[in-house]
């Protein structure tokens, strides 16, 4: 009698389990390979370049992502997730492009009360998941919501041009020919990288987001490492508002929506770069650049902008079915 | 005398020759368009979106006369999102195409005008006046904001109150003329009061936005309370309005708009349509007059800063049919 190990199901399952943590990388190095075949001038600098500027909101985004995923697990349902960044950074955004076009307010203390008020964003999130007990998905998709909601009596849902000189320099500066806005999300990504991975607090997040009960065993407090995590995804929704003001030169209504696709996405895929198939800081930034590649890709290419909704939103069905498949064969 | 004589006949044969000349030269653009040509030329067209008619169209519009006219057209779409759209032109810049026609988009655009312009693309566009474009090409906005104007006060025998979904005024300057317009004649109507705060639209998906803002409004204005309903730049919110008039049987409001493409011309033309008036534009055309401008430009002909293309009042189901006959979309019984 063949046992079940020996039986060809069994191998399947083999080949499941080496393949699947993979396929995120494999359909990404196709998509690429396709790319660079079917436009001249996909590899090139200037359009490199192109991508890395056009990446910056969103790799700013998928900072505040990674970071309540790490530290509430990697469980899509019942781990950490916000799905409110982008949604607070564009309220923040309506908030400062309001202040300082509609009432001349002096952009620096505009941007502090953007921030501000990402960062209660933030306390709304927390207290929803931690005091209530809520789903991190369900309540950061209601709480997303409302912020937009919010963001359109801000701006009576009509467009605001922002021509601040700090705003134009985030979309047009450069230094030492690097465009302004990727050195500031660099500079932004470090910070990150030191926090979460440097510092004690930062260990301590990432330990209650491995394991939360052995956490909890050592003497950490859940509850409070996840309220956090939140708050400063607030706070980088904050800070991200200038970067969405400075891509659109103003606030203009709808732009959350990319903005989300790309950061489920791009954090999601950067799971597939890390060893431990875990969402890491390095890993969404890198996801972050991949997606903006692909968006700079398709359209040089010339697809359908209606297949490449379809080819991203298959993209993170892929890249969410195999990590869950990943989790499922090594339990 | 003689001398003079000579001389006057000289001159006025001289300027005879050169109004010739030029009367040759005006009445015959077919001989001077034939001889254009966009071969060997990489034109980018970024529109919008493609998700309505108007923009599909005029999209289309300029693909089909930049291959017309032998050039290749590198399209690119932003999906009726803004941003995606002033993105795009990017991509075209990274593309080193030879020219841009670009459709709509906001003010998010400018920057990227602004490097195509830089890198020695030039840009032509389409509905969006900017001062990097060497020229747009739209309809004759201050023309469609007084007709509809002055239908709509016809429509309510001059007096009534009107709402008015109006979110694009400061964001897209033909939107600005054409609702500016629009309330310039009502200004001779006093009896006309526009209820505000007036209503704003959103720029995808528009048709269910309106059907719920329009319910919305419907419950804060009992009937006998709201005459009309106008959408000031385009037509796609007004398919939501008369939805959400038919669902609460209030279609003794008129409903007035923009743009005119066979979807609304189908609802207008239906019996007791409360969608009384429009102005019907030609986006096709306006599409394909931006390639041949682009061509022109190419062949070194002087362009006036913007090319008109007519448009077609609409009042009443009779002149919808016929309108919708007359733009070739078919016939409608």
């Amino acid at each position: 009698m063949t046992s079940l190990a020996q039986s060809p199901l069994a191998g399947v399952g083999r080949l499941v389990r080496a393949v699947a943590p993979s396929t995120p990388l494999i359909v990404f190095l196709a998509m690429f390979a396709y790319l660079g075949m079917a436009s001249s001038n996909f590899l090139e600098p200037s359009t490199m370049a192109l991508v890395l500027k056009q990446s910056v909101p969103t790799v700013v985004v998928c900072l505040g992502l990674a970071t309540v995923v790490m530290a509430g697990g990697d469980d899509v349902v019942v781990g950490g997730i916000d799905l409110s960044v982008p949604a607070t950074a564009v309220l923040a955004a309506a908030i400062i492009a309001d202040l300082v076009s509609n009432h001349a307010m002096f952009i620096g203390y505009a941007l502090l009360i953007g921030v501000a008020a990402g960062v209660v964003c933030g306390l709304v999130n927390a207290f929803l998941v931690v005091f209530f007990g809520m789903t991190p998905l369900l309540a950061t998709f209601a709480s997303s919501t409302a912020f937009i909601g919010i963001s359109k009596v801000v701006t009576a849902s009509r467009r605001i041009n922002v021509g601040d000189p700090l705003i134009v320099w985030l979309r047009d500066g450069s230094i030492f020919g690097v465009p302004a806005g990727v050195i500031c999300a660099c500079l932004i990504a470090a910070v990150f990288y030191f926090v979460l991975h440097r510092t004690r607090w930062g260990l301590n997040l990432q330990a209650v987001g491995g394991s939360r009960d052995a956490a909890e065993m050592s003497g950490l407090s859940a509850a409070r490492f996840i309220a956090q995590s939140f708050v400063i995804a607030g706070l980088v929704g904050g800070v991200a508002s200038a970067f969405v003001l400075a891509r659109g030169s103003g606030w203009t209504p709808g732009t959350e929506e990319n903005l989300m696709m790309e950061m489920v996405l791009a954090t999601f895929l950067g799971a597939a770069f890390s060893p431990r198939r875990i969402v890491t800081l390095w890993g969404a930034v890198l996801g972050a650049v991949l997606v903006s590649a692909l968006s700079v890709g398709f359209g040089s290419v010339g697809i359908d902008i209606f297949w490449t909704g379809c080819i991203k939103g298959s993209l993170i069905l892929i890249v969410v079915a195999s990590a869950a498949l990943s989790r499922k064969v090594n339990a | 005398m003689v001398l003079n004589i000579r001389q006057a006949l000289v001159t006025s044969a001289v300027l005879a020759a050169a109004l010739g000349l030029v009367a040759t030269t005006s009445i015959s653009p077919s001989w001077s368009d034939e001889a254009l040509s966009l071969k060997g030329k990489r034109i980018g067209v970024a529109v919008v979106g493609t998700q309505h008619f108007w923009d599909r169209e005029a999209f289309n519009g300029a693909l089909d006369q930049v291959k017309a006219l032998g050039g290749e057209p590198v399209p690119v779409d932003g999906g009726r999102d803004n941003q995606v759209h002033a993105d795009n032109h990017d991509i075209l810049l990274a593309n080193k195409v030879d020219a841009v026609i670009s459709i709509l988009g906001d003010a998010a655009v400018e920057p990227k005008f602004k490097a195509l312009k830089d890198a020695g693309i030039p840009v032509f566009t389409v509905d969006h006046l900017s001062p990097y474009s060497i020229n747009n090409t739209t309809s004759d906005n201050y023309y469609m904001g007084t007709t509809i104007g002055r239908y709509m006060a016809d429509a309510l025998g001059g007096k009534g109150k009107v709402a008015v979904f109006n979110a694009f005024e400061g964001a897209l300057r033909i939107c600005a003329i054409r609702t500016q317009m629009w309330k310039y004649v009502l200004q001779d109507y006093p009896g006309i009061k526009i209820v505000q705060p007036e209503l704003a639209e959103a720029f995808a998906n528009a048709p269910e936005d309106a059907r719920k803002k329009t319910l919305d409004l419907l419950t804060q204005y009992p009937k006998g309370t709201l005459d009309a309903i106008h959408v000031g730049c385009w037509d796609q919110p007004a398919i939501g309005v008369v939805q959400a008039l038919q669902e609460t049987g209030r279609t003794e409001i008129k409903v007035t708009a923009l743009d005119a493409g066979p979807d609304t011309l189908e609802i207008m033309a239906e019996k007791d349509s409360p969608f009384v008036a429009n102005v019907a534009q030609q986006p096709r055309k306006i599409g394909a007059t931006s390639a041949m401008n682009v061509a022109r430009y190419f062949a070194g002909q002087k362009l006036m800063p913007q090319t008109f293309v007519d448009v077609v009042p609409v009042k009443g189901p009779e002149e919808a049919k016929k309108v919708y006959e007359q733009l070739g979309y078919g016939k409608l019984h």
